[in-house]
């Protein structure tokens, strides 16, 4: 199984937790991402979207297990087969919800294409675009690490 | 996903699109990886559908039948994509 480790600078990241667990505690009762499905009927809407809330509780539940004792007391967390997908998948949800709730100043563009002026936004926005650009910067890692992994599972 | 239903709709039959929306938030890397994962794209398919996505705002990536169509759906927004089903009234 690969496996890699990943040192993260704690006084950077540390700070950044409260904010990705409010996140999580939002997302705990709704989607990330808009949910519709044409010519569904309501039971098995609620179904789908149940199904999708427990994936997405679980997902989350699993990324933030990353920062235990282990990474208080070295700065270290792990990705492998296991949780390659799941942590993958939080980062995802916890960006969409950062991006309703907290970078809804920014336009799509300049959110879309990179361009976003960290200078001119307030303290609470910029920590929270720090996180946007943290949880982007797991995935990339992941993806270039553990894609095979994620394929072939 | 929620099981499949029981009896046929009239109203679902023939062929359903599955449409992927674009977002500005998912990383062109990650929606890449999720295409060949679902539907087992090799790379420069996957990334075809991706850059439609970015660029055309909507990718046409799967057509068939209403319940296949419909996991598909499911399994695009486990990946938090926002995916949609209509129906394929070309044919």
């Amino acid at each position: 199984m690969k496996r890699v480790e990943v040192k993260l600078s704690l006084p950077v990241v540390a700070p950044l937790l409260d904010l990705i667990k409010r996140m999580v505690d939002e997302l705990g009762g709704r989607l990330a991402a808009p949910h519709q499905v044409q010519d569904l009927d309501e039971e098995l809407n609620a179904a789908w979207k149940g199904e999708l809330l427990d994936g997405q509780n679980e997902d989350c539940r699993r990324f933030l297990a990353l920062f235990d004792r282990e990474f208080f007391a070295s700065g270290t967390v792990a990705f492998d087969d296991n949780n390659a997908e799941s942590v993958l998948r939080a980062c995802a949800a916890i960006r969409l919800r950062l991006r309703d709730r907290e970078l809804r100043g920014i336009t799509d563009e300049a959110i879309e294409g990179g361009s976003v002026d960290v200078t001119g936004l307030g303290e609470t926005a910029q920590r929270s675009f720090m996180c946007y650009v943290f949880l982007a910067t797991l995935q990339e890692l992941i993806i270039q690490h553990l894609d095979s992994a994620i394929l072939g599972g | 996903m929620p099981a499949p239903r029981t009896e046929t709709e009239p109203a679902l039959a023939g062929l359903w699109r599955v449409v992927v929306l674009n977002d500005p938030v998912n990383l062109m890397s990650y929606v890449v990886l999720v295409f060949r994962k679902v539907f087992g794209f090799d790379e420069p398919t996957a990334r075809r559908h991706m850059l439609e996505v970015h660029e055309q705002g909507r990718s046409v990536v799967w057509t068939g039948l209403r319940e296949k169509a419909e996991a598909y759906v499911f399994t695009l927004q486990q990946w938090h994509l926002t995916a949609v089903l209509e129906p394929d009234e070309t044919r």
